[in-house]
Order: structure tokens, then sequence, then C-alpha cells
């Protein structure tokens, strides 16, 4: 019956392990979207080794221990095997080397099957091991050193082989601590003096841990501690006082210890530092939101964005390509192992064996509470592994002599449990493990379902980026189909490329590292495809690939080879060019220089912010210019001859829409701390939608620089523009407003100001077709930071000839 | 196409892991209703000891208790002031409806009823253990225990 259970159980495990080890081979095509792959064959190494280990230990365990519990070591393959292969699929190196813990963890664990199954020894020996637990910890104070090279020195070794001796410590104290109690019968809390060896030899051992500033494993031996002595007292205020003590520790810990504080603070905070100190925290609250309810499927996430993923943030890697179905799924493993070891605990033939099975069960429980909680943000996080899963020679070595452990006292042949005097304890601490594990799946559920969509928009969300890399991006195209920003390769080194790099302000960029800027930002959602495409296909290639569907193209009004002259006349003088359609608020020229190129953001990208000149700010949007006189002959037209007071300047302004941003899709700001209405700055933006209204009688438009997108279904859609039309004035008075101002012998009207600020002259032309004009009604808005009216005068006549003529 | 396969092994993979878990929990939810039973079918009947300390006059003591230690260890539950007596020499334990007494591989070894205890052994009201030098009376309370159900002698075979 018992081996008939624990072989039905080890072969779903193995069904479980295949069928992911299968998805992990396929993983390189479904991420490319095409057969023709690289395919991942490593793992089956570690698949192959654990059926091996397992089935050895399997018989063993039929063989030696015929009574025992048929549950725990189908659970514990379970996990380890799990574990496994997510190291494997995180990194072959690190896959290998726990391939190679795992074989001497389960050779360990079937030669003590064949020991003599007498755990007196344990019992009778409790000062001498857990002294020389302690002597080898404490070498790390002199010998210690750090794997990774950075952080507490914790381990022992050479040669690449490498110990840490507070993992076994933990069991260690769980088996001191159950034989002491175990031989002091009826313990109480008024009989104290009884308990200070406990005390002494667990201060001892918290005093190393806190010198070593291996946090994590201190407040476990605090737990175990605590829960070990509640077993055997029945008293709750035990549990009280601990909860105080700790919550004591954490505070003064928090005044006096960096690492507490970093750790809590980005505990409490952690969206203020998330490149920084809540780095690894967001990464990993990132990671299981992505994994969403059923995962990305294993190999088709992006865990490794996770630092330490292997051992801290396994639980968020497994999240991620498990997805809540797969952690539920782990903590109801988890669970399982605690639950029978509390039953073995209860069926117990000795208190010592009762105790050592309950220390056990408290050791996995909590110690897998403190790391996935730490993981969820649900606790401060702690550095400890997750037991049986974690990359760690020694974690999963202890694991498995604790499993041995729980093995041996679950085994009853006939024999009946010791009685039990208060079973409170018992049911409390399940009653706290369970409580724990309910919170964690909550928490798992609250990150993955709930704020996975506000998550996983967050610009340092990479995996965004990555995604960019398979999916091919929209293109940006002029109002001539002239491509603009294209993406080049194939399915897995997808590449923007900026073939007009002059308009880099306008177009802006889309980068890894740098993020988004200008119109690949606003327009993110059609370039990537997340809107336009119908909502099944999102859904459809969310589900199997965790990436959007292919980007939609937009149009641009932009007309490249007017852009091109502009660009050229401007050359290295700061300033920006609009020439907008008076009519429809469309944008043909949009220039703003010094301009930079976004094909060479690699390298330039941190120069370039740094950059005094400003050449990422789009001055024809965002660059605020002193008003001046720039609009005269506007002012003009509605107040005459007499100076207009500050308020009815104020009004009109206001009309004219330079006291808020224009309404289009890109980055465009206005003067948010105008004082005094005379200071006024504007953005050439503001002016060439003020002064429209005088080309097209009185009416001001919407600006508008998206136009179309070519949506999969019909074709290329008008991307809907607010078109508000604006009357800001009598259409005969803006008609004979640009009498004055008519160039000779041109359809256009002109009119140059300067007007200096700070020592610098800035340089504001103003222009546009006349309303007599039978064309389309253009306006032209030169902006030049520097005195140089012949430039503005040549720009203007280049291209409204060039334009007009077309 | 690729995606679509390996969307179905992604469902197949979430049944296999169920499939465990489904069937574990099945399973344990049915031994914790036994578990519980058999526990809440159990009492202990009290022992008493009457001790002879070498020659002085007999001490009586009570246990209400399933695990009585004897020994020259202060901590035993019956400590003995004897040097011929071992640290931990002997225990009685209450399981499987009776009293045992067993020899905690002491050096003098412990008699029950003048023969040697080499293993675990039943005993039962008059019964005289006999420990270096230091020997006591064996009366167990009057028989209140509920024997085992029907159900949990079952489970045992």
């Amino acid at each position: 019956m018992h081996d008939a259970t624990q072989s039905r159980l080890l072969r779903w495990a193995a069904l479980f392990l295949f069928i992911q080890s299968t998805i992990l081979t396929l993983s390189p095509a479904v991420r490319e979207r095409t057969w023709d792959v690289d395919y991942r064959f490593m793992h089956w190494l570690g698949f192959f080794a654990w059926i091996a280990l397992m089935a050895l230990a399997h018989r063993a365990t039929i063989k030696q221990l015929p009574e025992r519990d048929p549950y725990l070591l189908p659970t514990a393959a379970l996990l380890s095997g799990w574990g496994l292969l997510t190291i494997w699929r995180l990194d072959e190196t690190f896959g290998l080397r726990q391939t190679a813990w795992l074989a001497v963890s389960v050779i360990v664990f079937i030669f003590a099957l064949y020991l003599p199954q007498n755990l007196f020894f344990l019992r009778r020996y409790k000062y001498v091991l857990l002294s020389g637990g302690l002597f080898i910890t404490a070498l790390t104070l002199l010998f210690g050193i750090n794997p990774l090279g950075i952080g507490p020195h914790l381990w022992l070794g050479c040669c690449g082989v490498y110990f840490q001796p507070s993992e076994p410590l933990k069991l260690l104290l769980v088996i001191y601590l159950s034989a002491y109690l175990a031989d002091r019968i009826n313990i109480r809390l008024s009989s104290l003096p009884l308990l200070v060896p406990t005390l002494v030899v667990t201060g001892i051992s918290l005093l190393l841990l806190l010198v070593q500033r291996d946090l994590g494993t201190a407040s476990i031996f605090v737990f175990i501690f605590t829960i070990i002595i509640f077993l055997a007292t029945g008293k709750r205020r035990v549990l009280l006082t601990t909860v105080l003590f700790l919550t004591l520790a954490l505070v003064i810990g928090y005044f006096f210890i960096d690492i507490i504080r970093v750790r809590v603070d980005g505990w409490i905070n952690p969206w203020d530092d998330p490149s920084g100190n809540s780095y690894q925290i967001v990464q990993s609250i990132l990671a299981v939101a992505n994994g969403g309810t059923i995962g990305r499927g294993p190999g088709l996430g992006s865990p490794l964005l996770v630092p330490v993923a292997i051992s801290d943030f396994i639980f968020a890697a497994i999240a991620e390509e498990s997805g809540l179905v797969g952690s539920l799924g782990l903590l109801v493993a988890i669970w399982l192992i605690l639950a029978r070891g509390l039953i073995a605990a209860l069926r117990a033939v000795d208190r010592f064996r009762r105790y050592l099975a309950a220390g056990i069960v408290t050791y996995f429980g909590i110690q897998s509470l403190l790391i996935i909680g730490g993981n969820l943000r649900l606790l401060p996080l702690t550095g400890v592994t997750l037991p049986f899963v974690s990359y760690g020679g020694s974690s999963l070595l202890t694991s498995f002599i604790a499993l041995f452990l729980l093995l041996v006292i679950s085994n009853l042949a006939d024999s009946e449990p010791a009685p039990l005097e208060d079973p409170r304890p018992y049911s409390i601490l399940g009653g706290i493990l369970a409580l724990g594990l309910a919170a964690v799946a909550l928490t798992s559920a609250w990150w993955a379902i709930v704020r996975s969509p506000d998550l996983l928009s967050r610009t340092d969300n990479a995996r965004r980026s990555i995604a960019d890399r398979y999916v091919p991006r929209g293109e940006l195209i002029d109002r001539n189909n002239e491509p603009i920003n294209i993406t080049e390769g194939e399915s897995g080194t997808y590449n923007r490329v900026y073939l007009y790099p002059d308009l880099a302000p306008i177009t802006g960029y889309t980068h890894p590292i740098f993020g988004q800027a200008g119109l690949e930002a606003t327009l993110d959602d059609y370039l990537r495809g997340l809107q336009g495409n119908p909502a099944s296909l999102i859904w459809w290639d969310h589900l199997l690939y965790g990436t959007p569907p292919p980007g939609l193209d937009i149009r641009l009004s932009l007309d490249l080879a007017l852009q091109s002259q502009t660009d050229q006349m401007l050359g290295d003088h700061a300033g920006s060019v609009i020439l907008m359609n008076a009519e429809t608020g469309e944008i043909l020229v949009m220039a703003s220089h010094p301009t930079y190129d976004p094909n060479k953001l690699d390298d330039q990208g941190n120069s370039l912010s740094q950059d005094l000149d400003a050449p990422l700010v789009n001055r024809a949007t965002q660059g605020l210019y002193p008003i001046g006189t720039a609009l005269k002959p506007l002012v003009q037209a509605e107040f005459g001859k007499q100076q207009p007071t500050e308020s009815e300047l104020k009004v009109f302004y206001q009309k004219l829409g330079l006291l808020q941003a224009p309404a289009i899709n890109m980055p465009a700001t206005f003067d948010v701390e105008n004082s005094a209405i005379q200071n006024l700055r504007i953005s050439p933006l503001q002016a060439s939608l003020a002064i429209s209204g005088l080309s097209n009688h009185g009416v001001m438009p919407t600006p508008r620089i998206a136009m179309a997108v070519d949506t999969p279904e019909q074709g290329w859609v008008v991307l809907a523009a607010e078109n508000k039309l604006v009357e800001v004035m009598q259409v005969k008075a803006a008609d004979e407003a640009v009498l004055p101002f008519i160039v000779a012998g041109k359809p256009y009207w002109s009119y140059i100001s300067q007007t200096s600020k700070d020592k610098t002259t800035f340089t504001w032309l103003t222009a546009g077709t006349i309303p007599d004009w039978g064309g389309t009604p253009l306006v032209l808005v030169v902006t030049l930071e520097e005195s140089n009216s012949s430039l503005a005068e040549r720009i203007r006549n280049t291209i409204l000839d060039a334009a007009i003529n077309q | 196409m690729s995606g679509a396969i390996v969307l179905a092994l992604r469902l197949i993979i979430a049944i296999a892991l169920y499939g465990f878990l489904g069937w574990a929990l099945l399973f344990l939810w049915q031994e914790v209703q036994k578990q519980s039973i058999s526990l809440a079918t159990r009492r202990i009947p009290g022992i008493s000891l009457t001790v002879r300390y070498g020659s002085g006059p007999p001490i009586l003591k009570h246990f209400a208790q399933p695990e009585i230690t004897l020994g020259r260890d202060p901590g035993c539950d019956i400590p003995l002031i004897d040097d011929t007596v071992s640290t931990r020499h002997a225990q009685l334990t209450y399981h499987h409806g009776q009293w045992w007494l067993e020899d905690l591989a002491s050096m003098n070894g412990t008699m029950l009823n003048e023969s040697s205890v080499n293993m675990p052994t039943v005993i039962t009201s008059g019964d005289e253990i006999i420990c270096g030098s230091t020997s006591m009376v064996v009366t167990l309370a009057a028989n209140i225990l509920i024997e085992p159900t029907q159900r949990l002698e079952k489970k045992n075979d």
C-alpha cells in the first residue's frame, strides 16, 4: 500500500518533469517562431540523473523503511526535480553542479538508510554535534569566502566546491533542542533554569550568525527555538515574546545595521528606488506579474532579469514560467511536506522524535515562507534558500538529511504514538504554517493577476525590450510612404534603424537601456501591436509567446522632401522650424536642431543626456522661447493700434492656446510659471497654431502628426484626431490683419522679430499663405537661438516656395 | 505552430502537477481523519511506584505521564541516589495499552521479579523492579483505559 502510493506519486512527478524538459527543449522554437533553431538538450542530463537517483532512493526506502510515510519522498523529489530543471534552464553550468549536488545528497540519503535507524546517537551526542557545527560555522569568520565574490563570507571551501555551514547548523539546532527538551519531562515556563542551556546555546549561535551578517539564518534560528520551546511547554506567550523580540530587533537593526535598513526600506517603498536598492524585489515582482495565470512556459519567460534567480529568487523564476497555477502547486507541495511532517511528529513513538519531526517541519516551513514571502514583498527580503528547490549544495544536502530523519520517524511498524498531553501547540503550529502559505498564495495572485497589467507596462520592465527583439516593431513612414524609422533583422535580433536621423528629436528612439522618446514613445502601443490589432490576436500571442503581435506601421503627416531641405538649411544652427497645414493642423515639417543620431545611442546615450545643447529636446514642441513681439500681426488684428492691458492680453493668449499645452500625441509643453504676461514663453508649435488663424480665416486647427495606422483587418485607418476647430477671430479681421505683412511678389505674409533673454537673442519668423491663396493654407514658424534674420528669411523663401509649388 | 504545441504541453504539465497534488491530498485527508480518531481514543492509566532507597523507608510516587525515566541523573523522574545505578538507567513507557519496562543499556542491569530485563517487558501491579541496589514495587491504577476501536486495529494491520 505504502509502496504503491509512493511509486504512483513518483511517476506523476516524473511525468511532470518529463513534460517540463520537453517544453524546455522546444522553447527556442517558440521564442523565435521558427523550427530552424538550436534546441536545448543539456537539461535532459539533469532529468535522467533525477530519474536514476529517485529510482534508487525509492527502492532503498522500500527495503529499509517499509512503514515510512509514502508522501514525503515523492514530494521532495518533485520539488528538487523542479528546482533542478529550473536551474538548468537558468544557467547550464549551475545546472550541472546542482545535478552533482543532487547525486551527492541522494547518495548520502540512501547510505543513511542503511545505517542502524537508531536516533539515540543524535540524542546522546547532541552537544558534540551542535558544538561541532558551531565550530565549523565559526571557521567562516577566519576562512569564509563568498563564491559570488561579493556579499557575506558564509562559505567554506576550495577548488570550486563550496559549503555553507550555517545550513546544516539549522538542523543541528533542531536536533539539540529536541534531545535536550525530550530528556527533561514536563518543562514549564516557571522552571526557567531548565531552559538556560538552550538559551545559551541558541544565543551563541545567533551571535555567530549576527557577526557573520547571516540575518536570514539568524531569524530562522529564532523561529526554530521559539516553536520547539512552544511545543514543549505549550505556552502561547512564548510565541508572543518572540514576535515582540523580533519586531524590536528589526527596529533596532533598522537604525544600526545598514543591510537591515536597506532591506526594510526596499520592502516598504520598493517603487522609490526601483533601479537601486529595490532592484531585486521590483524585478522579482515583475517576474511574478509576467507569469500571470498559467505562466510563460518553461524556457519562455525572462527570469534571468532577476538577480540570483537560481537561489534566492528561484520562486520568482518558477512563478514567471509556471504562472499562478505553478506557484500555487509549489505551495501545496510544500504544504504536503509540512503536513506529512506534522503527522509524523504526532505519530512519533517518543517525545524526542516528536520534537525532532516538528522541528524539521518548522525549519522547512519557516525557511520556505521567509524566502517566498521575501520574493513577493510580503516580508522583508532575507537571503535564504528555498529547501529542495534552490541552487546550493549545502541546502540540498541538509534538506535531504532532514527528509531522511522525517522518514525514519514516520516509519512505524505497529507501534503506537507517544501520548499527547496537549494537542493545541501542534494545531497552532500547523495553523501558523498554513496561514503563512495561504498569505503567500494570495500575494502571488495579487501580483500575478490584479497588479499584473500595471506592472508589465512599467518602463523599467526589460521584458518589453526583450519582446522587441523577437517581434517586429511597426514602421514610421512619411505622408508619401517614405520610411523613417524601420525594424531590421530576424526574430531574435530585430533592431530599430533610423533612416532619417535628423528627425531624432521628433520621432525619438526606442532603446533597451535608454527607453523611449518622442513619437516612438507616444505611439508605442500601435508600433508594439498592442493597439489596432484585434483583442483576440493580442490575447493569443500573449498566451502563446508572452509577446504582443507584430507591430503596426504608422503614417506621419511629415513630408520628407521638405523636411530634408529644412534640415539642410538649419544645419548647425540651434533652433526649430515648423511647417503646418493651417486648415487641418497636419505638420509637414518639424525640425529641431541640434539633433543627434539615434542609431548611435549605444555609444552616445549617456553623453547625450548631459549635453548642454540639449539635442534630445524637441525644440519645436518642448522649447519655450520668450514671446517678445513674435505675434504682432495677431495682436494688431485683435487690438488695433492701441496697447492692450495685461488682462486683455491674457484673455487673448488664453484664446490662442498659449497658456496650455497643445493637444498633440507627442511630448509638448507650455510655460507653467508665467508670472507676467509680457514675459510669457511659448513653444514654436504654440506659435504656429496661433498664427494659423491668420492664414485660415480666423480658425485655429488641432495639430496632427500621426495620420493613419495600417491595421491587419481594415488596412489604413485614420487615427482619430481631436480636430477641435477654434475660432480665434472674425474672418474679416483675420483676412485684413496680414495685409501689411505680405511679402512682395509672393502669395504669403511674413513677420520677423527678435527678443532677448539672459544675453541670448532669439529670432522669431512667422509666416503664412495669404487668405486669398487658393491652395492649401500653410503657416511657417522659424525660431533661431541667435540673431540671424537672413537665415530665417532664406528658410522661409525656400520652404514656403517649395511647399506652395508642390 | 510551435507555440500551439507547447501551449498544449503547458496544459498537460499543469494537469501532471495537479494530478500529483490532488491524488496526494485526497489520501492525506483520509489519513488525517483516521489519525484524529485514533488519538482521541487513548488515555493513560496512572502508575504508582513504591520506592525503597537502600534500607530507608519506602516512598510512594505517583505518575500520570507516558514516559518515566529512572537513573542517577537529577533530571530523571525517579532520581536514584545510588552509585550502582547508571545516569539514565531504565524507563517505563506506556504504549499499546500496557506499561513497559525497558533497560537503557545500564551498567548493572535492571531486574524484574528477579529476572534480568533484556528487552521491553510488560509490567503489572505487584511487580518488583530492581535497579542496582534500589528496589521498587509497581501499582497500576484501576483499569480505566478505553481499548482501541475496531477501526484502529484494522489500520495497524
